[in-house]
């Protein structure tokens, strides 16, 4: 599926809508398409970080006048990212939590507490209350290599 | 009676189970049950995993959405980032056949298969779209008098213009649904953008997306609103917790109540806050439910008059 993003002409629309570029001003996802565009690999290392910054809110995207699918280029800008190895440690760490117990947000104490107390089971009815679930889930991350997208880097 | 299999997510079930209990209340008293998806996952997240690998992203989409073939129930979610997933995942796959038929290559090892013959709707879209506005007023037995600071979340609306619900321009219909309780929509300052959360953002740069968050409470207080109205968990979470952090990290005084939709509309039909787990938020809400509590009461003697 093609992100389309030959049809931006450097207007500038979207950085002006994003919320994120409001607060953080090294946060230009113009910047970042016109790189995709000419085929470019980020020279600089300040990009990583940044590509990570979009909450996928999708304002750029509805007040581009080219129609423009912001969102979807940016998505595969970061897929080719981690795929050279450039992934934050936090969200490593959220896709270990994914591979251990099928949830990037697990049960915790509180939570176990809270649905006592609402008198619902303590784990949800969901993979969490599963082994046979939870080893189907491990089987597909496998098959699609996310275990070692998100393995700890060897030192 | 019709039957939807209810899809939990993460953050729901294991941090605001309120939420869950909340949706099957409110279900029930409509006439619809909702039918636990034994041994459902993460959708996972659209922003974070769809970015780290797409592939995986959709094969657990897509195992979530064979969870409810099996049992011939379209699926309802409680979140939007779990809409937005299951929802642009299940379009994929019935648009594009070769991509269906790697995802079922994988499937097939665990003994799935995705045939493409479900719905992926969301509470406040259903409802709306499915239930409509003059029941669920109907359905409303303690009209509540409280102003609200609505909040869409990106991911049931957004994109606008892609937006299978009709939307150009300004939605109202979560706005429709919150005044069917009695209460009153607060119109506010950048009542359409995000709260910062998505995409991964919360996890590895916390503090701006609370910069973001911040924007949105300065605007819903001003506006004067009793509570927040949010539609998805995960801004739930970053409007509750974020809250806290907020007022810590940027010494503020925040005292913003949240509620989810489900909870809002429960408290309409009579239950309880406590039944609701409206109490289990991070942000103090003793004061909101003295003061719902005290409305109920009211109203009540206002209608034996
Ligand atoms: S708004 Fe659209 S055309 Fe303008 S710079 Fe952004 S992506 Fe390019
Ligand atoms: S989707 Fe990302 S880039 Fe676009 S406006 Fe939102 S935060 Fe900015």
């Amino acid at each position: 599926m093609s992100s389309n993003i030959e049809r931006c002409y450097q207007c500038g629309q979207c950085t002006a809508a994003c919320p994120m570029a409001e607060q953080e001003q090294a946060y230009k996802i113009r910047r970042f398409l016109q790189m995709e565009k000419l085929g470019l690999k980020s020279e600089e290392p300040m990009d990583i970080p940044f590509i990570f910054y979009c909450t996928t809110c999708y304002k750029c995207q509805d007040n581009c006048p080219q129609g423009v699918k912001i969102v979807d280029g940016l998505l595969s800008i970061r897929e080719a990212a981690v795929r050279d190895g450039n992934i934050l440690p936090a969200h490593r760490k959220i896709g270990q939590m994914l591979m251990d117990s099928g949830h990037a947000v697990p049960g915790n104490e509180d939570g176990k507490k809270r649905r006592l107390q609402l008198g619902l089971d303590e784990m949800p009815p969901t993979v969490a209350s599963s082994e046979k679930q939870l080893n189907d889930i491990k089987i597909l991350l496998n098959l699609s290599g996310f275990d070692q997208i998100v393995a700890e880097e060897k030192a | 009676m019709r039957e939807l299999s209810l899809f939990l997510g993460c953050v729901a079930p294991n941090r605001y189970p309120g939420i869950e209990v909340a949706a099957k209340k409110i279900f029930s008293t409509l006439g619809v049950d909702l039918a636990d998806l034994d041994g459902a996952s993460c959708c996972p997240a659209p922003g974070v995993f769809r970015s780290l690998d797409k592939l995986t992203w959709l094969t657990l989409a897509s195992r979530n959405i064979t969870l409810s073939e099996k049992k011939s129930d379209d699926i309802l979610t409680i979140c939007n980032g779990c809409f937005s997933t299951l929802k642009d995942a299940n379009d994929m796959l019935k648009e594009d056949p070769a991509l269906k038929k790697d995802v079922n290559s994988k499937l097939a090892e665990i003994g799935h298969e995705f045939r493409g013959t479900q719905d992926v709707r969301h509470v406040v879209e259903y409802l709306y779209q499915e239930i409509g506005v003059d029941k669920v007023r109907e359905a409303v037995t303690k009209p509540l008098n409280l102003r609200v600071a609505v909040h869409y979340g990106c991911h049931l609306i957004q994109p606008l213009k892609d937006s299978k619900l009709g939307l150009a321009g300004k939605p109202t219909f979560f706005d429709e649904l919150v005044e069917a309780t009695g209460a009153t929509s607060v119109d506010y300052e950048d009542k359409m953008s995000c709260c910062g959360a998505g995409g991964g953002a919360r996890t590895a740069i916390l503090d701006a997306t609370l910069k973001i968050a911040n924007k949105k409470l300065e605007h819903m207080t001003e506006a004067g609103a009793d509570c927040i109205v949010d539609a998805c968990p995960f801004c739930h979470l970053q409007f509750d917790v974020g809250q806290a952090e907020i007022n810590q990290k940027f010494a503020k005084n925040y005292n913003l109540p949240v509620l989810h939709y489900t909870q809002l509309l429960g408290l309409a039909m009579g239950f309880s806050p406590e039944e609701l787990g409206i109490a289990m938020n991070t942000v103090d809400t003793s004061r909101f439910i003295e003061k719902v509590k005290m409305d109920i009461s009211e109203n009540e003697v206002c209608t034996i008059v």
